[in-house]
């Protein structure tokens, strides 16, 4: 089978200006902060992005003012702070945010996934989280229906099938086979229900390694469009068994994310002022600082 | 020894709440904390969830937060969202759902959302994530905050998870599950009234007198005429807190 590798500024160029996004980071974990680095690069507009959790990748592409509308459950960069930049943008109301819950994001996902057009919850109801969905541009996601045997009451989530899917992974074959080691949040799902699947790897193994435990794989090949090969592709965020999140970057980050004017500094210098993500990884310190966030192989951080 | 802080007051009225055998889905901070202690103590066949698809996790160093590797380390199983959050707590087997809040009303509804500042000013804070389903969908919630009155207002800014909309039941709500239980402040545990669904006062710390308590918050509340004191830590949970579960002091400060 032909390899999918490809090279990150080529992949971004086929993703257009309104494409709609599901990115796999959590919090600062396994963000696809390298194609982050490249959307912003390249300049996309009127991106929607949906998330369980939003993260560094989601405040970076808000800051950066590339996204007319946030589809998400959350957001935190844990005891780092607030998505300072989503935040600043829903008080001047410059994004669109659809506010529902991580599961609700998660079975939205599923029925995609699934091929059905709708799938109910048991959350939301009596909540002004679903209130403020009905009332705005989320009304087009959420309907409160009954159970046609019980009579039950529950919320019917619209399904999620978003243009690309983009997922930060340990492990991925040339073909596109995945494995993710820890904790999954709504990966799969996701990727299932995306038109596009685009997986972003810490490293490229052989087939043979997949054929040999099989219910690892996560993402199977034949849905996955491109792999795009980047060690330490998801810094500053943690990558569990390949590297720790870097403290200092992740400070320094929310230090600029503070204000407009501190986070256009952070992408120019970081971002903007960086050919591609190797001299951005250059400028964080290179060789010598990633190797000391290298994960110990026991403990996995 | 060093005196007994608010904190270890907390984890500990926190994770006697907690049955041996039941299934909670836990919060980062002290809810991660109680729950440790309550495994390393009376109840070691407590089943800890994480909603990012952690099941029994054991760290070893103290995680910064939900996504933190660290939390994820000795767990004995991974999965995800869908698991935990859908074939567990939708499912209907949590027994208890363990949440922290910005601001909590006397119905028990938690805002995790935003605030309004006097100037009318919205600020945004972390949303529900999982706190909504949580609050939908486990058998009993329990919330762990501090007791200030700007945090306990008679009305929250925004009804994230629901406790009691309206003061009104689960069922009139179409809410599965049992609803808010307990709420453990620096001040107080609190319960809820089964007729009216108001907040009420279970237990007073050690020191806090019922008067800081009716001041520190922002709705009427309602005292029995004898108030209980909260149970002290004993000193093997003191030494469980300091020299195994948070050593370094990063939540219970």
């Amino acid at each position: 089978m032909a390899s999918k590798l490809k090279d990150v500024a080529e992949v971004v160029r086929t993703i257009p200006d309104g494409a709609s996004i599901a990115l796999g980071g959590f919090a600062i974990a396994r963000n696809v902060i390298a194609v982050v680095h490249e959307l912003i690069r390249q300049q996309k507009r009127d991106l929607t992005l949906s998330q369980c959790v939003m993260g560094m990748d989601t405040d970076l592409l808000v800051g950066a003012g590339l996204v007319r509308r946030l589809i998400v459950g959350g957001g935190s960069l844990d005891k780092f702070g607030l998505v300072q930049c989503v935040n600043r943008a829903r008080e001047n109301r410059e994004v669109e945010a659809l506010d529902m819950t991580s599961l609700a994001v998660c079975f939205a996902y599923l029925a995609g996934a699934l091929g059905l057009s709708f799938l109910p919850i048991k959350s939301l109801l009596a909540s002004e989280v679903l209130e403020r969905l009905e009332a705005g541009p989320g009304a087009e996601r959420v309907r409160r229906i009954s159970c046609p045997f019980t009579g039950e009451q529950y919320v019917a989530l619209k399904a999620l099938n978003p243009d690309v899917a983009l997922v930060h992974v340990q492990a991925a074959d040339e073909q596109g086979n995945c494995h993710i080691h820890g904790p999954k949040w709504e990966n799969e799902e996701q990727a299932k229900a995306a038109q596009r699947i685009i997986v972003i790897a810490e490293e490229i193994v052989p087939t043979d390694l997949f054929r040999q435990h099989p219910t690892r794989t996560v993402i199977p090949a034949h849905r996955v469009e491109a792999v795009i090969h980047q060690p330490f592709g998801a810094h500053p965020t943690a990558v569990y068994s390949c590297y720790d999140y870097d403290s200092e970057h992740l400070e320094l980050y929310v230090r600029h994310a503070r204000s407009r004017d501190g986070v256009r500094d952070y992408i120019e210098k970081y971002i903007r002022g960086s050919r591609n993500f190797a001299e951005y990884l250059e400028k964080c310190g290179g060789a010598a600082r990633l190797n000391s966030l290298k994960a110990d192989p026991v403990l996995g951080y | 020894m060093e005196p007994v802080r608010t904190t270890e007051i907390m984890a500990v009225a926190g994770a006697r709440e907690l049955r041996d055998g039941e299934t909670v889905v836990v919060g980062l901070g002290l809810p991660q904390v109680a729950s440790v202690l309550a495994k390393r103590t009376h109840a070691p066949n407590l089943t800890t969830l994480l909603e990012i698809g952690v099941v029994n996790s054991n760290p070893i160093d103290t995680p910064a937060g939900l996504a933190d590797s660290r939390i994820f380390h000795g767990a004995t199983c991974w999965s995800g969202f869908l698991d935990i959050l859908g074939m567990n707590l939708h499912r209907g087997v949590v027994d208890v759902g363990f949440l922290g809040a910005l601001e909590l009303d006397r119905y028990g509804n938690i805002n995790t959302t935003l605030l309004k500042e006097e100037s009318g000013q919205v600020r945004y804070f972390n949303g529900s994530a999982g706190g909504n389903d949580v609050a939908s969908l486990a058998r009993r919630v329990m919330v762990i905050m501090r007791h200030e009155k700007r945090k306990l207002p008679l009305a929250v800014s925004h009804l994230t998870s629901p406790g009691f909309p309206g003061g009104k039941s689960r069922a009139e709500n179409h809410l599965r599950g049992n609803g808010p239980h307990r709420v453990i402040t620096d001040m107080a545990v609190l319960g809820f009234d089964p007729q009216t669904r108001e907040a009420m006062v279970v237990s007073i710390h050690p020191g806090i007198r019922a008067q800081d308590v009716i001041d520190n918050t922002g709705f009427p509340l309602r005292l029995p005429a004898e108030i209980p004191e909260t149970a002290p830590p004993s000193e093997e949970e003191l030494r469980l807190l300091r020299e195994e579960i948070d050593p370094r002091r990063v939540y219970l400060r």
